[in-house]
């Protein structure tokens, strides 16, 4: 119940960040309208950034505890964060073209690095299907998530450390925080929209979280009935019912 | 002795198990390229005026791309036959472009041009884009953007 009113207030955080973002900021000078894909745009890989950071703790957190609710949380951090990096790589796109010209370009490394998290967390969520076995796909998942957070701060640096078509930070630099290249009520539309998308992004990680819990049960389930088929296929045990099918 | 729930495989069909290690195939194949790619080419996505000419001649008619401020004043012509001039503050190229930039294209401004240079000199673009930095400003009081989204372009 308490979820889900956190998925309401999240809902309505956006629909008033998006509103803000659209129609009461002006548009920036130069780019027009486009510009105001800058905030869902950057949000999503704020909190791509962040979901990651979580999976690579949890994984972390796991080796050290072998508690398996870190690796639910991992498994949690991993999905929503490629959710997120998607959505950035496709607002990128969708900002790209009109104000670039292009859509997208290989070269450049900031959209290279961000295709590059996108396939290794894709790739940490085929890994975990490829053994049934709690606690070492929870082992393996673990170091694979803390190897592939690496790229995290290649991405966020890609800009200040290579020559590209992409921008640099306009308040990511630790040099811009108090004193961002752009107006006060640019930056307050994107922090309101970050905040949006936090509590969207800590609905979906609670909600996938829960639902690991629910799988992690079923599984637990069905190697319970393997067990009871098992003894039924020993002598005497004849008598018992057939299982259900 | 009764069972509650129907038993569930313990674990994947072979069949399926093999179409998982393709895909981390696949993925590991992908993250690869792209690892090796960037690592390639990234470090130069283009090339500066002053790059570009101190290859020397074998660098005509070879496809690059070439990256810098559009020099005030030097934009002449009508999209898409414009020409201007491209500077890194101490070499400049003249880019002759076939195709239009979008609107965000102005002096002063970043762009990267892909196409080959001319034994003229003249950069011949088949491609302008348009770099925007990271500063935003916004419209004076009441103002519209001077620019706005335009999808031909």
């Amino acid at each position: 119940m308490k979820t889900r009113i956190l998925g309401f207030v999240a809902l309505a955080a956006v629909i008033g960040a998006a509103v803000n973002g659209l129609f009461v900021v002006p548009a920036d000078l130069n780019q027009g309208d486009a510009q105001r894909i800058m905030y869902v745009h950057v949000a999503s890989a704020w909190i791509a950034y962040a979901s990651f950071g979580v999976t690579a703790l949890a994984g972390l957190g796991y080796l050290i505890r072998r508690d398996l609710r870190l690796d639910a949380l991992a498994l949690a951090g991993a999905e929503v964060g490629v959710m997120f990096t998607a959505f950035a790589i496709w607002g990128g796109m969708m900002w790209g073209r009109p104000v670039w010209g292009v859509y997208w370009q290989w070269e450049d490394p900031r959209l290279t690095t961000t295709a590059l998290l996108l396939a290794l967390y894709i790739g940490y969520l085929l890994l975990r299907r490829l053994t049934d076995d709690p606690a070492r796909r929870a082992a393996r998942a673990a170091v694979v998530g803390l190897i592939a957070a690496v790229d995290i701060p290649i991405v966020h640096f890609s800009v200040l450390w290579w020559r590209g078509l992409h921008q640099g930070p306009t308040i990511g630099d630790p040099s811009k925080i108090l004193n961002p290249s752009a107006p006060l009520q640019f930056v307050l539309a994107l922090l309101a929209m970050l905040a949006a998308f936090t509590l969207v992004w800590a609905y979906l990680l609670i909600r996938r979280y829960q639902l690991a819990r629910l799988e992690w049960q079923l599984e637990e389930d069905a190697r319970r009935g393997l067990v009871q088929t098992a003894r039924l296929a020993l002598p005497g045990a004849a008598a018992a019912e057939e299982p259900a099918r | 002795m009764t069972l509650a729930r129907p038993v569930l495989p313990p674990l994947p069909p072979r069949g399926r198990r093999w179409g998982l290690l393709i895909g981390v195939a696949i993925v590991v194949a992908v993250i690869a390229y792209l690892a090796f790619s960037s690592v390639g080419n990234a470090l130069v996505y283009y090339l500066t005026p002053t790059e570009l000419l101190a290859r020397g001649p074998a660098e005509v008619g070879k496809t690059e791309r070439l990256g810098g401020l559009v020099k005030v004043g030097t934009i002449s012509g009508e999209a898409p036959e414009l020409t201007f001039v491209l500077t890194d503050g101490t070499t400049e190229i003249s880019v002759h472009a076939a195709t239009a930039p979008t609107r965000s294209f102005r002096e002063g401004i970043g762009a990267v041009v892909e196409g080959e240079l001319g034994a003229d000199g003249v950069f011949e673009a088949s491609q302008v884009i348009v770099k925007h930095d990271e500063n935003y400003v916004a419209p004076s009081q009441g103002g519209l953007p001077t620019r706005a989204f335009d999808p031909g372009s």
